[in-house]
């Protein structure tokens, strides 16, 4: 069709994507909440960093959707990273998680005035050197994916998930949210926004849903829209990747099979 | 208890004023004490719906600046003794007032008033945070256009990451015989996607832009109009009856338009 020098670039899954979304991680009965860096490395790019009110919004909604799954009284341990953080947005954050029964407990940062403020609020606080970033993206080729992340709740217009591993919706994905996963895709619910799985370039990676109606699918580098003409009554479908090298979508129920054939096939 | 409730949509032009408007003045008449609070500092235009306009001598922003009083900057209403509006400020923009002082503001009014309404200016930034920073529920107005409903739902989430977690739908400017000739998304439609609690669905009305004009609400209207009831009904089940929504379909339901809704529902 045409030569590769027009084509548009569409996000591709090797390239380090700009981590700018608060994470939560559970590790040795603490909940690790990790705040995304202020200075992404250059500084120079303010619109990739995240203000302290989408951060909040960002925070406040993984809490509401996922507040069943936290054991009550679990400990909290905050990694700021280099975010500057005062007494004000400390004591925000301590109260939203108290909310759900989790109490923060010790905060990590690698700046002196946030130590200064969590260590003021009577948090323990561990000081670190800006460089020891936890978890920072791109560092290895060969990562290991992190947890299932599961949320219950409607992803409304705006609503971002990125998450290093296979992520599972209990609700709908509305058109203008966006699930970017490194691993699958399960939505139990309905599908309208976009939906990227296989987002570090796994192509084996499926999306599943109730009712496929997505804006755009992707899977690593593959792009497929839905069709002009829904088909009549929606039934439970998968996503995946045929050995074409085309995305493909199968009734749920048959998926397993049409794979089985596919590599027979191939 | 006063019920701090702010009328919100995200886009522009889908009629949180009017909404606004009708509500206070509809809540009013049925005896509560309302104020309702223009938040849209810059591009007022509650004072003009409710013709209140010349009676304005000072603002929301006068009374954080302590130029004047709260009660004087209360602008009585003409008709109804029990509304009263808190201007916003026309020469200043929306970063003129912090959530902080909204809250002190919409906090001092309610000692005195068991309804407070405020009409929240288009867009999520800090006008809208403004608005949002004290209210306790939230009416989500939309008209039934994929634009204002993926608006809505943006504001849906920003509401609910916000703590507002009351959140009621009103569908605005709805045209039955489109609807049913399946040129419009239905009231089913914008819920599917919504998927919150529907409080009111007003037809689309031209007395409504004749009622703007004017500067009388249309619940004042001696001739009843759909759109009114509507309104009503809605000040009503804010109240916490039950009305049954409005048969928007009687007036055109012949025999052919139900026997095209029949075959029209089979394609889809």
């Amino acid at each position: 069709m045409t030569d590769s020098s027009s084509s548009i670039p569409i996000v591709s899954g090797t390239e380090p994507a700009r981590d700018q979304q608060v994470r939560f991680k559970s590790e040795g009965g603490k909940l690790l909440i990790l705040l995304p860096p202020e200075d992404e490395g250059d500084g120079v790019n303010t619109a990739a960093v995240l203000t302290w009110n989408e951060l909040w919004q960002q925070l406040k909604q993984r809490l509401d959707a996922s507040d069943r799954f936290w054991q009550p009284e679990t400990t909290v341990h905050l990694i700021a990273r280099d975010r500057l953080l005062d007494a004000r947005q400390l004591q925000q954050l301590a109260d939203a998680l108290l909310e759900v029964q989790l109490y923060l407990k010790r905060v990590y940062t690698s700046r002196r005035q946030t130590a200064v403020a969590a260590a003021t609020a009577g948090y323990s606080v561990e000081q670190q050197s800006p460089v020891a970033h936890l978890n920072q993206p791109g560092a290895e080729a060969g990562q290991a994916l992190d947890a299932p992340l599961y949320i219950e709740t409607t992803l409304r217009s705006g609503a971002e998930i990125r998450h290093n591993g296979t992520v599972v919706v209990f609700g709908d994905v509305n058109p203008g949210s966006e699930v970017i996963a490194a691993g699958d895709i399960l939505i139990w619910g309905r599908l309208r926004g976009v939906a990227h799985a296989g987002a570090k370039g796994n192509s084996r990676c499926v999306i599943l849903a109730l009712q496929f109606e997505p804006t755009q699918i992707r899977i690593a580098d593959f792009v497929a829209r839905a069709p002009e003409t829904p088909p009549a009554p929606y039934t439970p479908e998968v996503a995946y990747v045929s050995p074409k090298g085309t995305i493909c979508i199968a009734r749920a129920a048959d998926f397993r099979r049409v794979q089985q054939q596919d590599n027979r096939i191939s | 208890m006063s019920r701090i409730i702010v009328v919100t949509s995200g886009k522009g032009g889908v009629g949180k004023t009017t909404t606004t408007a009708n509500l206070g003045m509809a809540l009013a008449q049925r005896g509560c004490k309302v104020a309702v609070i223009d938040a849209d500092f810059g591009l007022r235009n509650l004072d003009l719906l409710l013709g209140l306009e010349n009676r304005i001598v000072y603002t929301a922003v006068d009374v954080l600046s302590g130029q004047c009083r709260l009660e004087q900057a209360l602008v009585k209403d003409k008709r109804q003794p029990n509304l009263v509006l808190l201007p916003a400020a026309q020469n200043r923009t929306k970063e003129s007032v912090t959530p902080e002082q909204m809250k002190k503001l919409v906090g001092a009014l309610t000692q005195a008033f068991q309804y407070i309404l405020i009409d929240c200016p288009a867009g999520i930034e800090g006008g809208f945070q403004n608005a949002i920073a004290a209210a306790r529920e939230a009416l989500i107005v939309t008209t039934p256009e994929v634009s204002a409903v993926r608006d809505a739902d943006r504001v849906v989430g920003l509401l609910e990451a916000n703590g507002v977690k009351t959140i009621r739908l009103v569908i605005n400017r709805i045209r039955p015989t489109m609807v049913q000739a399946n040129d419009m998304m239905s009231v089913e439609d914008v819920q599917e996607i919504l998927a919150i609690p529907l409080i009111g669905i007003v037809p689309d009305d031209e007395k409504v832009i004749v009622s703007t004009n004017k500067g009388e609400p249309l619940v004042l209207s001696e001739t009843p109009s759909l759109a009114g009831t509507a309104f009503d009904n809605i000040a009503r089940r804010l109240e916490g009856e039950k009305i049954e929504f409005l048969d928007l379909n009687v007036a055109n339901d012949s025999f052919f338009s139900k026997l095209r809704k029949v075959l029209t529902k089979k394609v889809f």
